[in-house]
Formats: C-alpha cells, sequence, structure tokens
C-alpha cells in the first residue's frame, strides 16, 4: 500500500541525512541539491522556469524553510504541493503572501532591490560569469537563435548574488560571449567603447555590488574570486579537474578547487524525489533507494 | 486613437465579428496571460488564423499559444518581445519562430522581461517612457542592435518610439546612469478572464501577470471570459475585479477559450498537448498539418474542444480548493494527494 504524503512528511526527520553513494543518485538529483544549497533561510529567492526552480522549492522544504520564493509572474512566498512547470502555473501560487503581476514582480520586488538571490539557467557564460541567452552567431543572422532574455537580464543583474546553471561544453564556457544578454563582473561599456569592470560601468547605482557569485554545471561547482573571474571549487564525482578544464574554452582556475563537490544525502533525495517532483516531470526516472533506506520508508 | 476623456461601451459580440471588428492587418496587438500555460486567448489567435489576418506587430513580454498559433502560419512581421519561446517545460523556444526568423521573414527587437513590463507600464500610466535600471553593458542596449531602427521602422508609425532605448545619469538623486524606456502602445489588447459582465468589468482569478497594464496600454480591448455574468453580481465584491468595464470594447464568452493553457479555478494547462504542438513545429509539413487538423478543419471553437474530448476535459477541470488538476498526469506518474505543503508544515506560520 502506498504511503499517503502526510504519512511520508512524517518520515523525513527518520531519514539519514548523510551522503548517498556514487550510484544511488543521479546528476540531476546532484544538481538540484547544488542549488539548494546557494539558497539561505533568510533569503528572498527569484529563480527561473526549470532546475533552478526546483532545486530552490528544494530548499525552501529542506535547509532554508524561511526562504520567500518569488516567481516571475507575480507570486510572492508560493508554497508548492505540486512541481510548477511555469513561473505562471497555479501551482506556484498555492499558499502565497500576495498574487500581483510583472510590475510586483519586476519593480516593487526585483528593482526596488529586495531580492537576495537570482537563480537562473543559461546557454553560454563568460569568464566572468556574463551570460548568453539570446544567439550564437552573428546578431542579424544568428546561426542559432535562442529565446532571448526573458527575466535573465533583469534577475541575472538586480538581485544581490546570482547563480546560474548551465551545461558545461566547451563552446557555452567562453572566454567572451558572442552576445551579452546579462552582464557578468566585467562588460562592455558602450560609452566608453571598452571592456570594464561592472563595479565602475554602474557606478552610483544600487547594484554595483551585485553579480554572480555561483556556477553549477553537470560536472563542478564554481565560485567567483575578487577580480570577478570563475574559478572552479568542487568537481562532481566521476569526474576529474583535467576533463572539466577540456570542456572549458578558457584558461580556467583550478587552483582553489576544494575537492570533490559533496554528494547528496539521503534525507534530501528523499525530499527531492517525494515532494518536490514526486510527478518526474523534471527528473528523467525514479531512482531506487538502497535496501537501508527503503526499510525506513516502509516502516 | 485611444479616446481620452471618455468611456467606452462595451459589447458583447462573438469570437468572429471581435477579430474582424477591431483586428486589423499590420496592427500592433498584444496578448495576456502568460506564456502557454496561464489565460492565453487562444481562441482569439485561433480566430485571427481563420480570417487570415497578417503582417501583425505584436508587442508583448513572451510568446505564447496565441503567437505559436500566428507564427505557425507566418502573420507576425514584427515581434517585439523579450522571450521568443512560449511552452516553457512543454517547449522552450517556438523553432518555427527561430526557422522564420532565420528565413528572414521577420523582425525580432528584443529587450527583457522587467523592460518590457516598465514599458507596458508607462504606456498604462500615459507616460511617454519611464526610468529602468536595465542592464547596463547587455546586448539589448547595445547602440547597433535595434532592429526596428534598422529596418527604417523608427519614427513613421506614430506608435513606434523614435528610439529603442535612451541612457541617462538621474538627474534627481545622482544614483548612477539609468535606461529611459519608450512606453508600449498598442492598437489592440486581447485578454482571457475568468468572468465578465455585460459592461465590461472583468476579473480574474490567479495571478495578473500584466493583463491590466495592456488594457490601459491599448486603443481597443477585447477580453474574452469563460462566463459572461451579470454586471450586478461582480458589484458585490468590487475588490476581485481587475478591469473597470470602461476601457473594454469588446466582450466574447468562450467557454475553454484559454485551452491548452490554464484559467486558475477553471481548468488546467494540457501540457501533452502542448508537446504535440512542439514536435509538429519541428518541420513545416507536420506544423501545416496541425493547423489544418487543429484550426482550419473545425468550423467553431466548440468543435475543437469537442475534437480534444471529453475525457481530457474532465481530467483538466480544475479542482475548486487549490484552482489546478490533480488528475491530469503531466509527467510520468500522477500528482500525489496533498493536504499541507511541506514548506509550510515544517516552517509553519
Amino acid at each position: 500500500m502506498a504511503k499517503t504524503s502526510e504519512e511520508l512528511m512524517a518520515l523525513i526527520d527518520k531519514i539519514p541525512d548523510e551522503p548517498a553513494k556514487s550510484g544511488e543518485f543521479i546528476l540531476p538529483e546532484l544538481m538540484a541539491i547544488q542549488i539548494a544549497h546557494q539558497v539561505r533561510n533568510d533569503d528572498i529567492v527569484f529563480a527561473g522556469t526549470g532546475l533552478p526552480m526546483v532545486g530552490i522549492m528544494t530548499a525552501n522544504m529542506l535547509n532554508a524553510p524561511n526562504a520567500l520564493l518569488i516567481y516571475e509572474a507575480g507570486i510572492c512566498d508560493g508554497k508548492t504541493m505540486h512541481v510548477p512547470m511555469s513561473v505562471c502555473d497555479q501551482r506556484a501560487a498555492n499558499m502565497s503572501s500576495s498574487l500581483g503581476g510583472l510590475v510586483d514582480t519586476f519593480g516593487f520586488f526585483l528593482q526596488q532591490g529586495f531580492v537576495s538571490l537570482g537563480f537562473l539557467g543559461g546557454a553560454a557564460i563568460d569568464k566572468y560569469g556574463g551570460v548568453n541567452v539570446t544567439s550564437i552567431g552573428d546578431y542579424w543572422s544568428p546561426a542559432h537563435r535562442f529565446t532571448g532574455s526573458g527575466g535573465n537580464s533583469d534577475i541575472g543583474t538586480l538581485s544581490k548574488r546570482v547563480a546560474y546553471i548551465i551545461l558545461q561544453e566547451k563552446r557555452r564556457f567562453l572566454e567572451r560571449n558572442e552576445y551579452t544578454t546579462t552582464p557578468g563582473w566585467w562588460c562592455w561599456d558602450f560609452k566608453k567603447n571598452e571592456w570594464r569592470p561592472k563595479k565602475e560601468v554602474w557606478k552610483g547605482t544600487p547594484y554595483a555590488d551585485s553579480g554572480p557569485v555561483a556556477v553549477v554545471t553537470n560536472m563542478g561547482v564554481y565560485k567567483f574570486d575578487d577580480k570577478g573571474e570563475i574559478f572552479l571549487e568542487t568537481f562532481h564525482p566521476g569526474v576529474t579537474v583535467e576533463q572539466i578544464k577540456e570542456n572549458c574554452g578558457f584558461d580556467l582556475n583550478v587552483k582553489n578547487v576544494k575537492g570533490e563537490t559533496k554528494p547528496p544525502t539521503y534525507r534530501e533525495l528523499f525530499v527531492l524525489r517525494e515532494f518536490v517532483d514526486a510527478e518526474l516531470i523534471f527528473l528523467p526516472q525514479k531512482v531506487e533507494y538502497p535496501a537501508s533506506i527503503q526499510k525506513i520508508i516502509n516502516g | 486613437m485611444l479616446k481620452r476623456g471618455a468611456t467606452k461601451k462595451a459589447r458583447v459580440m462573438s469570437l468572429e465579428e471581435a477579430v474582424k471588428t477591431f483586428i486589423k492587418d499590420g496592427c500592433m496587438i498584444g496578448f495576456g496571460g502568460f506564456t502557454g500555460f496561464n489565460r492565453n486567448p487562444t481562441a482569439v489567435a485561433w480566430e485571427m488564423v481563420r480570417q487570415g489576418v497578417k503582417d501583425l506587430h505584436v508587442m508583448d513580454r513572451h510568446g505564447s499559444v496565441c503567437t505559436w498559433m500566428l507564427n505557425a502560419v507566418g502573420a507576425i512581421k514584427i515581434y517585439e518581445t523579450d522571450w521568443m519561446g512560449w511552452g516553457e517545460m512543454a517547449g522552450k523556444l517556438d523553432v518555427n519562430l527561430e526557422r522564420n526568423y532565420k528565413a528572414g521573414k521577420m523582425i525580432l527587437e528584443d529587450y527583457s522581461h522587467g523592460a518590457m513590463a516598465m514599458r507596458f507600464l508607462a504606456g498604462a500610466i500615459g507616460a511617454p517612457f519611464i526610468p529602468y535600471y536595465a542592464p547596463l553593458g547587455s546586448d539589448l542596449y547595445n547602440p547597433k542592435y535595434d532592429a526596428l531602427g534598422r529596418a527604417g521602422l523608427r519614427g513613421k508609425n506614430p506608435k513606434i518610439p523614435k528610439l529603442k532605448f535612451q541612457e541617462m545619469a538621474d538627474p534627481f538623486f545622482g544614483a548612477g546612469n539609468v535606461m529611459l524606456l519608450p512606453a508600449a502602445r498598442l492598437d489592440v489588447a486581447v485578454i482571457h478572464v475568468a468572468q465578465c459582465g455585460e459592461k465590461g468589468t472583468a476579473r480574474w482569478r490567479g495571478i495578473g501577470t500584466i493583463d491590466k497594464e495592456i488594457c490601459f496600454a491599448a486603443d481597443k480591448v477585447i477580453v474574452v471570459c469563460e462566463e459572461l455574468v451579470p454586471e450586478a453580481e461582480l458589484r458585490k465584491n468590487p475588490e476581485n475585479n481587475q478591469i473597470p468595464y470602461f476601457v473594454v470594447d469588446a466582450i466574447v464568452e468562450c467557454p475553454w477559450g484559454g485551452y491548452p493553457s490554464s484559467v486558475p479555478f477553471y481548468y488546467d494547462y494540457d501540457a501533452p498537448f502542448m508537446r504535440v504542438m512542439d514536435v509538429a513545429s519541428r518541420n513545416t509539413e507536420d506544423l501545416k498539418k496541425w493547423v489544418d487538423d487543429w484550426v482550419r478543419g473545425p468550423k467553431t471553437w466548440e468543435e475543437v474542444m469537442t475534437k480534444v474530448g471529453a475525457k481530457r476535459l474532465l481530467d483538466l477541470k480544475a479542482d475548486s480548493v487549490t484552482g489546478y488538476s490533480t488528475r491530469i498526469m503531466r509527467g510520468k506518474k500522477p500528482a500525489p494527494r496533498m493536504k499541507m505543503p511541506l514548506s509550510v508544515a515544517r516552517s509553519g506560520y
């Protein structure tokens, strides 16, 4: 007999908060939990559709229960029971504090400076955390035309801290983007016609010190140094630093590597699988729990 | 032009009549709702395709089922927006749009979501422009990348601003450089709501996205509703109404007219149907067949819904408590029944 959600909820604290072993979880799960770890308990979070949304929801159910989640279409502090497929999904509006529209989210919340963490995706990223979600090749006759900014450039510059999730490939990790949708710590100054630190270009605005702090990929987790340059912090289990360097289009700083990315814990996986994406919309499959954990679940 | 200083007299009309009366070739139009998922005025776009409306200048924050359908027949000439996708997790990029754009069949003008929201706010409150901390250093504000300017379209149509943006130092507080963005002004706004009174007062449930702003930024406003209700009923709880009647020109009652997007507390979005649309758009023949099957084939919107089938509609019917359906299969497993979100159970209020 399958357990009800309430019965499963009562089990959470009984599931050990110990790292799962290799083979007991899949990469998207590791990535979602890594996103969750970026969220602090007092954060106001503005995240994009997809894995960022899944990750911040997981955080809200685990390490950051008091974090306030903003969903782009007008939702303030949505408390979801079922994973939304869009930032306008009525599922995301569940038990929210207030509902409004885009002027609320981008104006009242974001430009007003309330958002402490933005979590976004990207098609390509540069050495200083500048992101391209617009086009590859010549802007006017692109080889690939993507969706374009959406909220990426707003959330990615007006949130205090910004984190990205990006698929790591040589052509996506670049010295300089062909098109910068969302500037990172260095950006083009169109007035002076030169490449300058963001802090100088944005000088005087309330957002000069806001910008990217972390990047999660399928291969590792990255942070940014004082100069605004990205560096590798941890590599995912089964991935080598050498492989990561091969999948990077510039000379990556690997001098500050702390070691392997911490695998998700059984408790984190339990919450992700049973409460965040029980419908298997984002996660490709349901992974079996090891016997010791399944025994706890079965009671 | 927008007639100021007078109330409009909204008329209840059919879908066919509303499109014929208010949506002309080449007009500047915006659709309400959010992406392909929430309160898309799908039935209006469907009728526009059937009537062969063309050369549209769509000004919108992002794509939707409406723009997907109009793109499918090449009806959009200028697309001024910030997100060319439409289906998020059920088909992110409008593949056919990318194809049309790369073939040089349309003009894309890029902004960002916040920027378009602010432009519509300016349009709605009658301001000519609005300052916004749009990202300095983003190619969105690269002076070289002005698509409408490049096409020689600025300064001709009075609704197309003379500049894409203007950077300016904050003259009042000295807080850095800020971008002045031109007001977004539309010929026609189309929104889909839950209820509308016969005078035009309109009400939705759930999020508002930018529906109120686009209505006030447009010369003509078409409100499509799930239910046409007595105006007097809506006046009993006016705090739940969002659109005052005096901006509305046409009221169309069209149940399930937002399908396959959701109308909160009425029905959920049909993600499997949207995935099929996405797959069809991947090659032009499949896309043409989809348009023949779903747009040109059925004679009325009721016939479209009959073709979707009663079983699917029952699955999509929203729960009266949550406003969405827990019966529709969105992923590989059914939705669990839940009484309380885990985040609330663990943090409390």
